[in-house]
């Protein structure tokens, strides 16, 4: 009966282990972006809707996937963060098809500032690592 | 009627002929010691998949083909190469930081990946400009390791 108890208790903290495993998976995305909260708002706000892993924008996603960001080899993060550095000061992104259905999701001159600003701090950091 | 087609094309002929006048600017600087060329190593097989496909309209220096210099066709290969040099420009790479060589690389490999460089009228012109997959292979190798020598550079 002991020994019932204990296998019963083995199982239990197995279940209880793989649950937690399995809601990492499903962490909120702003959990999975390793940078700053300000800077997590604005992608959150204006790019994550279209790239993120489960975007049904397939060339979005293959453009960049901030789910994936982090695990991006050193030379890849530079490559998307100069891509994300070039598009927002060039003001192609968020595209204006998309800005004409979600007006709300533009970026302002400020985040603009901020995102960009951010993006070559984080590149800088990573050229000198 | 045919007096009328006549005046037409007289017109249009004295009208192709005017245009001649107005050709673009070649794109035939003299080669810089800011090249890529001059500033990096790079292997022949990699040299040749450059000049072969993205130099003409990436670089200060175009091969022109003989029917670039009649108008209309001058505008539309100037607009090109105007557009190529804005986006890239190899013969500026030593002027570029380390940040936007990086980028500038990662795009060369996601474009020719994605087959949107080199662009299908070019290719249609250029044979020699159609990349194998093995040209590909070797231009994204090429672009991840001088990447990884830029940033160990730092």
């Amino acid at each position: 009966m002991k020994k019932l108890g204990i296998l019963a208790g083995i199982c239990l903290a197995f279940l209880f282990i793989s649950s937690t495993l399995d809601a990492s998976d499903k962490t909120p995305v702003k959990g999975e972006l390793n940078m700053p909260e300000n800077i997590k708002a604005i992608i959150d706000k204006s790019c994550f809707g279209c790239h993120n892993t489960d975007s049904k924008n397939e060339d979005a996603k293959e453009d960049l996937d901030f789910k994936t960001f982090d695990s991006l080899s050193k030379v890849k993060k530079i490559g998307a963060l100069r891509h994300i550095a070039e598009v927002v000061e060039e003001g192609e992104m968020p595209p204006k098809r998309f800005l004409e259905r979600f007006p709300e999701r533009k970026l302002t001159e400020e985040e603009a500032k901020t995102l960009t600003e951010w993006v070559k701090k984080e590149a800088s950091a990573l050229i000198k690592q | 009627m045919k007096k009328l087609l006549r005046i037409l094309f007289i017109v249009v002929i004295i009208g192709a002929i005017v245009i001649q006048f107005f050709r673009p600017e070649k794109n035939l600087g003299t080669s810089t010691p800011d090249h890529i060329f001059e500033k990096e190593q790079v292997p022949e097989n990699v040299k040749t998949i450059l000049k072969n496909a993205c130099m003409d309209c990436h670089s200060d220096q175009t091969n022109y083909l003989w029917y670039h210099n009649i108008v209309p066709v001058a505008w539309m290969i100037n607009d090109h190469i105007v557009e190529g040099k804005e986006e890239l420009n190899f013969s500026e790479w030593g002027q570029m930081d380390t940040f936007d060589k990086i980028g500038a690389l990662e795009e060369i490999c996601r474009e020719v990946e994605r087959k949107k460089m080199p662009i299908k009228a070019y290719v249609q012109m250029h044979k020699e400009a159609k990349l194998t997959e093995e040209q590909v292979a070797a231009l994204c190798t090429w672009t991840e390791k001088l990447s990884e020598e830029l940033i160990g550079a730092e």
